[in-house]
């Protein structure tokens, strides 16, 4: 099993950029967690300003989206990495748009809190919503661990927790129908929470890639669409050929 | 050993042979005592020193003695290592040694529960992965540990914790972690707690101050009544003044937030200001504006608005009729600056650093007669921190005192504002 050693560069200067750019996308991981976390808060709490906040804020994300990726084409034109190295900045550059989605996912929350937070709230406080916004908050969170730690079992741990997100949306989705079709003046917020839970869906799905992208990292080896107990079958076929 | 092969040599008749066969036996000898001295320091913390006499036998005693003081310092290190890992790990707090690098050296056990790092894997990474809390990431850049950084992790939960970073050696450092979970919850409570009761006391205080209104325009009032009541109601007036600031500035408090806020434009807020002082003042004072530069503010236009109103008001208050005020606003390298100049009485130096404080009076007497409710300054430096900026006061007593504001250079606004519709100044 081969894993990017960074220490084995004899130009300091490649670690360093390499380091450093790693160091960026985990810090830009850092704040997509942070307006994650702000938006669902926005939203259960009934928070107006908070989730204005968040949807002001998603212009950083970009922006720092726009710096890691300059950085990265830089290091590709002067440096040519090869092996682990291209495979850790192809990775990177991957990685920073899924961040960059989630980002814009917040975004979408922040202004639809906003906007909640003006209406009567519902008899449950959303609490599916705030379930659901937990599982992808540690989601979130652990693919970025895995990520720093080049993880590839940590990561499909996570991968595997997608589908756990999906039956959930599924779940909230049936429960939103049944809200519609008893008080059709509902119809308006439902739909609403409805764009909410979507989001959050889509954002647990990018955290799902990025786990795919560390697996790719630490293994070279492409594992989308292909199911996950099969990834983790042939992973340890290899460990033990090793 | 030679000798005693010769001498056997010599009686055989075959001295040359006799002296080959004794060397021959002594470097026998010697070969096997050099390999049995080579596999004793090959496994010499199971074995006993070979027995040797004469040079090998002073040999193996000393390298064994050496062995053995060695032993000795490396048990002695290994239990003051065992012995600061076990105590540290006891520790109530959590400790992160950092290098240059702010990569993870060592942390112990508490660190590891408060962060969620993992020993041994963790090792070695740089700690802003694995703890990505936005300000932590610029609390380590800025680089200024003289206080401490209070972050809430999981947003929406009471879990808080606060770092503090102590620098060692060559930039090394130490993170210090604690949960502060309860102290926070605390705090909050206490703030809480002025917000609420200041709330609950503006309810009655409304009814007094109405029926206190009803009372004094009632003509059959006895003539001996109405200078009390006219007091009681300057003094419920106060009252409302100092709940409605207590409420502003709890509300201020909520949060360290800095403010993003909306271009302001200053020369209009100032002519604004300017216009509703001369109207309240009716003319007692002379006020002067004095705008020069186009440049705006990027704030919240209600907090500047109370700020800087609130300075115009001290000033307006402590200035005897007939004084000049000053309203000034420019800008340069350092950033937009904002300051009130009246020729008043002045404030003696001892007071200045003291002059923000909730509550605090220069001249007790005089300026509870001018009604004020001694929490403007508070609220004026709070606004302040919260878009970045300070609080200056120069002061010569007898000839009156510049109350200035300073806002960072990020904080103007280069275009010409856009004036926003004016409502939004008269917060």
């Amino acid at each position: 099993m081969e894993t990017s050693d960074l220490s084995q560069h004899i130009s300091r200067r490649f670690n360093e950029d390499l380091e450093r750019v790693r160091a960026q996308v985990l810090s830009m991981g850092g704040f997509v967690e942070q307006q994650l976390a702000k938006a669902v808060s926005a939203l259960v709490e009934g928070d107006s300003l908070l989730g204005e906040t968040v949807a002001r804020d998603d212009f950083e994300v970009n922006k720092m989206e726009v710096s890691i990726d300059e950085e990265c084409s830089r290091i590709l034109a002067t440096r040519a990495p090869a092996a682990s190295d291209l495979r850790l900045i192809v990775a990177i550059i991957k990685a920073i748009t899924d961040l960059e989605r989630m980002g814009d996912e917040c975004e979408k929350i922040g202004y639809i809190a906003s906007r909640l937070a003006l209406e009567e709230r519902p008899a449950d406080k959303y609490r599916e919503v705030k379930h659901l916004g937990r599982v992808v908050q540690s989601m979130v969170h652990d693919s970025l661990d895995a990520f720093a730690r080049m993880d590839p079992e940590a990561a499909l741990r996570v991968a595997r927790q997608d589908r756990l997100v999906d039956e959930e949306y599924e779940a909230i989705q049936r429960q939103s129908i049944t809200f519609m079709m008893e008080d059709p003046r509902a119809i308006r917020r439902v739909i609403d929470v409805m764009w909410v839970v979507r989001a959050l869906e889509r954002i647990g799905d990018h955290a799902k890639n990025i786990c795919e992208y560390v697996v790719f990292m630490v293994h070279g080896k492409d594992i989308r669409h292909v199911r996950i107990e099969d990834v983790e079958r042939e992973l340890k076929q290899r460990g033990t050929q090793a | 050993m030679v000798a005693i092969g010769a001498a056997i040599g010599g009686l055989i008749g075959h001295l040359w042979w006799g002296i080959a066969g004794a060397l021959a036996v002594e470097l026998t000898r010697q070969l096997v005592n050099l390999h049995q001295f080579d596999h004793w320091l090959r496994n010499r913390n199971r074995r006993d020193p070979p027995d040797a006499g004469g040079l090998w036998g002073d040999l193996v005693s000393q390298v064994s003695r050496l062995h053995r003081r060695k032993q000795f310092h490396k048990q002695r290190i290994l239990r003051l290592f065992r012995e600061l890992r076990r105590s540290t790990a006891s520790m109530p707090d959590g400790v992160v040694a950092l290098n240059p690098l702010r990569e993870i050296v060592w942390f112990n056990r508490k660190a590891g529960e408060l962060l969620g790092l993992r020993r041994k894997t963790d090792f070695g990474l740089q700690i802003g992965s694995l703890v990505r809390v936005p300000e932590f990431a610029r609390y380590l850049e800025k680089g200024d540990f003289s206080a401490g950084l209070r972050v809430h992790p999981r947003i929406g939960e009471a879990f808080c914790i606060e770092f503090q970073g102590v620098p060692y050696g060559e930039g090394q450092m130490f993170l210090l972690v604690r949960d502060v979970t309860r102290q926070a919850h605390l705090e909050t409570m206490r703030k809480d707690f002025v917000a609420n009761a200041s709330h609950e006391l503006r309810s009655p205080l409304t009814v007094i101050a109405g029926y206190l209104e009803t009372l004094a325009l009632d003509e059959d009032l006895p003539a001996d009544l109405r200078p009390p009541l006219l007091e009681m109601r300057r003094q419920a007036e106060r009252m409302t003044a100092i709940i409605a600031d207590l409420l502003e500035l709890s509300r201020l408090e909520a949060t360290d937030e800095q403010v993003v806020g909306n271009p302001i434009d200053v020369a209009a807020l100032l002519a604004l200001l300017r216009k509703d002082a001369v109207v309240r003042d009716a003319g007692q004072h002379v006020v002067d504006m004095r705008v020069e530069s186009p440049e705006g503010l990027m704030g919240d236009p209600g907090l500047i608005h109370s700020a800087f109103s609130n300075l115009l008001d001290n000033a307006i208050k402590y200035t005897p009729a007939g004084g000049a005020i000053t309203l000034r606003w420019w800008t340069d390298e350092q950033g937009g600056h904002f300051a009130v100049t009246d020729t008043g009485p002045g404030i003696s130096e001892e007071h200045l650093p003291r002059l923000t404080e909730r509550f605090y009076r220069v001249d007790a007497g005089r300026a509870r007669d001018a009604g004020g409710s001694g929490l403007g300054l508070a609220i004026v430096r709070h606004v302040l921190q919260r878009h970045g900026g300070t609080l200056k006061v120069e002061s010569i007593e007898g000839r009156g005192s510049t109350f200035s504001c300073h806002f960072p250079p990020l904080r103007l606004v280069h275009e010409p504002v856009a004036l926003p519709d004016d409502t939004r100044y008269s917060a």
